[in-house]
């Protein structure tokens, strides 16, 4: 684990209740892993289940994170970084409350300020959903 | 030299290019003429960009970057980059 959710707000500018990120476990140029426990009380929980928007926001939270970690090793500050589309997603089945899921992200392509990246999550080895996310770094 | 385009010609790649740019921008295959403007023929913005560098690794196996970019007006200048990047 290189980031703990006691400081993955100094690494993302996400915040409370829109944090849907616990830990980074790894983050290379290659590859960001996190893992996010989902609390009964989430916004983006409905009906015991969490939902798909959170799922999404989950995977850019972890690529926000991923880079700000790398940026931080590099003595750069970490830049804000937005949503500009979100393709090829496919989604298998949602995560129960009180479920830890983990998510495995790997940027693909880089364009000037925009990162192409594909993003999936996981419970107990289960595929919750997938797709791609194209971000756009101020 | 890639070497999956060394049997191919110039001329068979240009009409594979055409093939899958106005198959993804869903655009007619005969405005995609080498004086037309690339960016105005297949309505680029900044995000579909991504979309046609990830196209062109895809089909011609060729790595662009943005710099390439900045020397790109019309598919006359896109198909000079393929022959350059492809060296052929």
């Amino acid at each position: 684990m290189i980031i703990t959710k006691e400081n993955i707000t100094n690494f993302i500018p996400h915040r409370a209740p829109f944090l849907m990120i616990d830990n980074l476990i790894l983050a290379n140029g290659e590859r960001f892993e996190s893992d996010f426990f989902i609390e009964e009380n989430n916004v983006l929980v409905r009906s015991g289940y969490f939902e798909e928007s959170g799922l999404i926001e989950n995977i850019a939270q972890t690529c926000a994170a991923g880079f700000g970690y790398l940026d931080h090793g590099n003595g750069a500050e970490p830049k804000i970084g937005f949503i500009g589309a979100v393709t090829k997603l496919e989604v298998f089945e949602l995560p129960l409350v009180l479920s830890k899921i983990e998510t495995v992200v790997t940027p693909t392509h880089q364009l000037g300020n925009i990162f192409l990246v594909k993003g999936g999550n996981y419970c107990n080895g289960r595929k919750l959903l997938e797709c791609e996310i194209k971000i756009v770094v101020t | 030299m890639n070497e999956t385009f060394v049997t191919m010609g110039l001329g068979d790649i240009i009409e594979d290019t055409r093939d899958f740019l106005s198959e993804e921008f869903e655009v007619d295959r005969d405005l995609i003429l080498p004086e037309n403007s690339l960016k105005e023929t297949l309505d680029l913005d900044s995000l579909d960009y991504v979309d046609l560098v990830v196209l062109i690794e895809e089909n011609l196996n060729i790595k662009v970057t943005g710099e390439d970019f900045k020397e790109i007006e019309t598919f006359g200048d896109f198909y000079a980059l393929i022959q350059k990047k492809l060296s052929l």
